[in-house]
């Protein structure tokens, strides 16, 4: 436990020191959101405003996650290995891409109310699907980046990988969150929530189990 | 010849099915009328694709506990073999489609399901195209494997019954179920189904044994 978060703190300080990638992130979202607005007439519908939310949150995970495992490069691995061991360092890795998912679409829901307008209706239903829909993406990535990584910096492979795991997930967060923007009740959702839960925590589990097979020379 | 027996089984199985369900009377109370008959080629593709897919999913398992190579091979010839049913599957789909629903193609969660599981186990091959050193592709695109399984089986099991789907059986229309009192289709149906996995394991089978030759 007590590893798992001085990991976390770890990869924080090295966020913070790479403080432009996350200024381009921030600015890929905003550009992006703008690039939307600018294209569309102001009454867009609550389907495509649904759908284009979450392209941009989609790309932008990805982006995000394609340089997940870059600082760890080379001998970091090894590093790691001694010092904590796979298990700690896949669930801090986890819990911190969980994290900076969730600001993510949080980040990109703000700017698309500022730009577009916010249609929903049930505000607790969709912060709900936002932050399991996050929580899956980026369990998803940190697996598959981990793979890209393991192949010695093939980045557009994490994405190839990524992309086709990651439909489900979209397809059931995007159907709960249109719901949510209907208005559709809590206890009327509770079964696609279930789902979803059980979703990410399959996964979850599944990543946990399979990332020390990745670390295996 | 012992090992020949499911070979023959399988090809006798396949024939069958193939004869038979066209000679066969259908259910004259359906309104597919005689698509019907696409029940023992059309389904029994995806079964047999579900299988291919299963048993490479459980030899990376096997692999990732053993590191024995040849279990990564069969693993790779399965999910090969896997890719070629939905092939097959996805075209005899088609062509019931037009026929049925009038388009080649429709935003259905079961052709959905269909698409993206092609697309995990491409990403697959190109995963494994892209590694050099054999025990660390095999153990890599294991992991991938095994987490592309997981989610084939949720994309295609549990999400069609989350939402409607224009596919008999779901959303109100009628599925075979409801014609099989006298168990006609159901002779035809799951001989087709055992006859296409017996013939899919012989394919697999070949490709894994050129492979060992080649390598």
């Amino acid at each position: 436990m007590k590893k798992i978060l001085r990991l976390l703190v770890r990869f924080f300080h090295q966020e913070v020191r790479n403080s432009n990638v996350l200024f381009s992130l921030g600015l890929y979202l905003l550009g992006v959101s703008y690039l939307i607005y600018l294209l569309s007439d102001s009454t867009t519908s609550d389907t495509a405003w649904n759908t284009l939310l979450w392209v941009v949150t989609f790309f932008g995970s990805v982006q995000l996650s394609s340089r997940s495992f870059e600082f760890e490069s080379g001998n970091y691995f090894f590093y790691y290995q001694t010092i904590a061991g796979p298990r700690s360092t896949i669930i801090a890795k986890l819990l911190f891409n969980i994290l900076y998912m969730v600001i993510l679409s949080l980040a990109t829901w703000a700017l698309f109310s500022l730009f577009f307008g916010n249609p929903v209706y049930n505000l607790g239903v969709f912060t709900l699907g936002l932050l399991l829909g996050s929580a899956g993406f980026s369990v998803v990535l940190t697996l598959t980046s981990g793979i890209a990584h393991r192949t010695k910096g093939n980045a557009t492979l994490g994405t190839i990988l990524a992309i086709p795991l990651l439909l489900p997930i979209l397809k059931l967060t995007s159907v709960l969150n249109l719901q949510a923007i209907v208005g559709v009740t809590f206890t009327e959702t509770a079964n696609l929530i279930g789902t979803l839960v059980a979703l990410d925590i399959g996964i979850g589990l599944l990543a946990y189990l399979l990332f020390p097979y990745l670390w295996q020379d | 010849m012992k090992g020949s027996i499911y070979k023959v089984l399988g090809v006798l199985l396949v024939l069958y099915s193939m004869i038979y369900g066209l000679l066969m009377d259908i259910p004259e109370d359906t309104f597919l009328e005689e698509t019907i008959r696409n029940l023992f080629y059309h389904v029994s593709m995806w079964f047999a694709m579900v299988a291919m897919m299963g048993g490479s999913f459980w030899n990376a398992i096997r692999f990732l506990s053993t590191e024995n190579l040849t279990l990564d091979r069969r693993s790779f010839c399965l999910a090969e073999m896997g890719m070629l049913f939905s092939f097959m599957g996805l075209l005899t789909g088609m062509m019931w489609a037009k026929f049925t629903w009038s388009t080649w193609w429709t935003n259905d969660p079961k052709l959905n399901g269909t698409a993206v599981t092609m697309l995990f186990y491409l990403a697959y091959f190109v995963l494994r195209n892209s590694i050099e050193d054999t025990r660390k592709k095999a153990r890599i695109s294991a992991v991938f494997n095994i987490f592309a399984f997981v989610m084939m089986i949720v994309f295609v099991g549990i999400l069609p019954r989350m939402t409607d789907s224009l596919h008999p059986g779901n959303g109100g229309n009628p599925g075979f179920n409801i014609y099989d009192s006298d168990h006609r289709l159901k002779i035809v149906f799951y001989p087709a189904v055992i006859g296409w996995i017996l013939v899919g394991t012989w394919i697999a089978s070949l490709r894994y044994r050129l492979k060992t030759l080649q390598e």
